[in-house]
């Protein structure tokens, strides 16, 4: 008759079994935990992310911008924080924006993410940006092949039909809009940002090519999106949640602006930030609890590692 | 509005693909345009099946040809309003050039024909689950009632806000039943359980971390080490300590070797000596890949996942 009792288990086997719900309940507390605490995390923006302020800072005051937008709520932590800084410097220069979408939900998720900026800028007496004047949404487009090739070959005709509401009227032609006042191809937006969660960034790639492209996106994005950084096809990328708080530290401290925090750049000359304004969100809430959980991460993998070399080792050890 | 018609009569030329608004011409060639659609349609459907597979050969052919044409064809670079082709070459240039947004529109309506598509499949789908009592029919009933309830208030929500008043449902004390409706059903709830869904990846990410990422061997050895350094970059705190500590080491010179080892550096290195160009094969490979498929999906010699 076989022995019934269980063997005890050795460090190195105990190690390697760890339960899963006491790895989710240490996961749930670390990342929780440092959202009700406000830290500052030391930071160095990367040389992308110190491309992609430079490069909005320096379009003209009062200029105007094309935005593809194609994120939802599920990646809300990294894209909501991204497209929030966006609208603030875009805000802050006073540059118009026309946003189009290739995500069905994108449309009123921009629309909200706009609402919270200007309730932003309400509660700091501030000018809200008015639909219509300020800003056009151009709506949702199923087909993003064929939309981007048309918007780079003659944006009118890629646009025409669509309506936008203004404040106090009924919809009308978005090429009635001050944003498009002048405008006659993608080459009247001084440049294209695309804030996207999906596959939408080698779409726009691939088939804009009349603008300078920025991008933003999710962090599991950024290995793939470093390639068209690197050869200079999109011109500045904000990633993942450490892109968001890079910009944020850029608005606060600017470019070669001199001072204790000075972010340093070869590639810029000194860009201001905007000192004083309200420049810490998403990134700055999020950041810390980023930490905890990659923390977790490699405390995970290290434990699981030093468990297989112990059992390992027991193992050889008994068989001699 | 002077200024807004001024600039489409300069911009944007009339052609066969861009008539004058309620014009005579623009009504006939709607009409025609559609009862040749109803015979088209008409004749697709009693066609024998064989038939039809020939059909959305030529369709697809015909597709994939007009973009290969966009690509390749020498299209007008720099064109004004007033200019005209010379000769044939830039004819069929000006053609494709004019031709391409309306077929970008096409895609775009064959999309939301999808959405529709997809909408009577789920309908079809689990309203025959319910009436036959089928496991889990409980779950269909939910379905239903929420896409049911979701399209009711969200097409009044967006009736109401493109009507005279709409700009007053920008304050909340304005809203209504099917405004309340839509914000509670899209915001309150499918945007939060959409963030929630998503936001699980992190458990298993951790679960399979710690029981996978092992360093078995040599190769998932570096492997293991080259996360570690980019992950550890990632952490703004641990990289200012890290690099403080190097800094310290080379006595603050700048120049000095030790520098080369600051975190930031070596998780640079990785990305863009090791990381990048990897991706870069991959990608390669997988542009080659696609060529390909849509090369066998043009010409439909691609039968795999349909009809044998």
């Amino acid at each position: 008759m076989a022995d019934a009792t269980t063997p005890e288990m050795s460090l190195g086997e105990k190690l390697q079994a760890l339960p899963k719900w006491s790895l989710y309940v240490v996961l749930v507390i670390l990342t929780s935990v440092p959202l009700f605490a406000k830290l500052e995390v030391p930071n160095k923006p990367v040389e992308a992310s110190i491309d992609f302020y430079g490069k909005i800072m320096a379009v003209p005051d009062g200029s105007r911008i094309l935005v593809g937008s194609d994120w939802t709520n599920s990646t809300r932590g990294e894209s909501k924080g991204e497209m929030k800084v966006l609208l603030r410097i875009l805000m802050r220069k006073n540059v118009k924006f026309a946003f189009y979408c290739f995500d069905p939900q994108a449309p009123q998720v921009v629309r909200d993410t706009i609402r919270e900026v200007n309730a932003e800028r309400i509660a700091r007496q501030e000018k809200p940006y008015r639909p219509f004047d300020d800003y056009v949404s151009l709506g949702y487009f199923p087909n993003a092949e064929g939309t981007c090739n048309a918007i780079n070959n003659n944006l009118l005709a890629a646009f025409s039909g669509k309506k936008d509401t203004p404040e106090n009227s009924g919809p009308k032609d978005v090429f009635e809009s001050p944003v498009f006042a002048g405008v006659k191809s993608v080459k009247d937006f001084q440049l294209l940002a695309l804030i996207t969660a999906s596959s939408t960034n080698t779409v726009t790639l691939e088939r804009i090519k009349k603008i300078p492209l920025l991008f933003m996106v999710t962090g599991v994005m950024v290995p793939e999106n470093q390639n068209y950084y690197a050869s200079n096809q999109i011109v500045g990328l904000a990633g993942g949640l450490k892109g968001v708080y890079d910009l944020e530290q850029l608005m606060e401290h600017g470019i070669n602006n001199p001072g204790p925090e000075m972010i340093p750049s070869s590639k810029w000359g000194v860009v201001p930030g905007f000192k004083g304004a309200l420049n810490s969100g998403m990134g700055t809430a999020y950041y810390p609890t980023l930490h905890f959980a990659l923390l977790l991460l490699i405390v995970a993998i290290l434990t699981g590692n030093v468990g297989m070399f112990l059992a390992k080792k027991q193992a050889k050890k008994g068989a001699a | 509005m002077i200024h807004f018609y001024s600039m489409m009569a300069d911009v944007d030329p009339k052609s066969f693909w861009n008539g004058t608004n309620n014009s005579p011409e623009l009504i006939a060639m709607i009409a025609i345009t559609t009862i040749l659609g109803f015979i088209v349609l008409g004749f697709l459907m009693v066609a024998p099946i064989q038939l039809r597979k020939y059909v959305i050969a030529a369709v697809t052919f015909l597709s994939g040809l007009f973009y290969v044409a966009f690509y390749l064809f020498p299209v007008p670079v720099g064109r004004k309003p007033q200019d005209v082709p010379a000769n044939i070459v830039e004819s069929v240039g000006f053609w494709i050039s004019d031709t391409q947004p309306v077929v970008a529109n096409f895609s775009n309506i064959i999309g939301g024909f999808l959405l529709g598509l997809g909408i009577y499949s789920q309908l079809h789908l689990h309203i025959r689950r319910i009436t036959r009592q089928q496991t889990d029919w409980g779950f269909s009933v939910v379905l239903i009632v929420s896409m049911v309830a979701i399209v009711i208030c969200g097409y009044g929500d967006w009736i109401m806000r493109q009507g005279p008043k709409g700009s007053e449902l920008q304050l909340q004390s304005k809203w209504g039943l099917l405004n309340y409706g839509s914000d509670l059903l899209f915001d309150g709830l499918l945007q939060q359980m959409d963030a929630a869904m998503f936001s699980m990846v992190a458990f298993y990410i951790l679960s399979a971390a710690y029981r996978a990422f092992r360093a078995r061997s040599l190769e998932a050895t570096i492997l293991l080490i080259a996360a570690l350094i980019v992950v550890l970059s990632l952490m703004g705190a641990l990289e200012y300590v890290w690099n403080g500590g190097i800094n310290n080491l080379a006595q603050n010179d700048a120049n000095s070797f030790i520098q080369n080892f600051r975190l930031t550096d070596i998780a640079k290195w990785l990305k863009d000596t090791i990381q990048t160009p990897a991706i870069r094969g991959i990608d390669f490979g997988v542009g080659i890949g696609l060529l390909a498929m849509g090369l066998r999906l043009w010409l439909s010699l691609e039968t795999t996942g349909g009809n044998q």
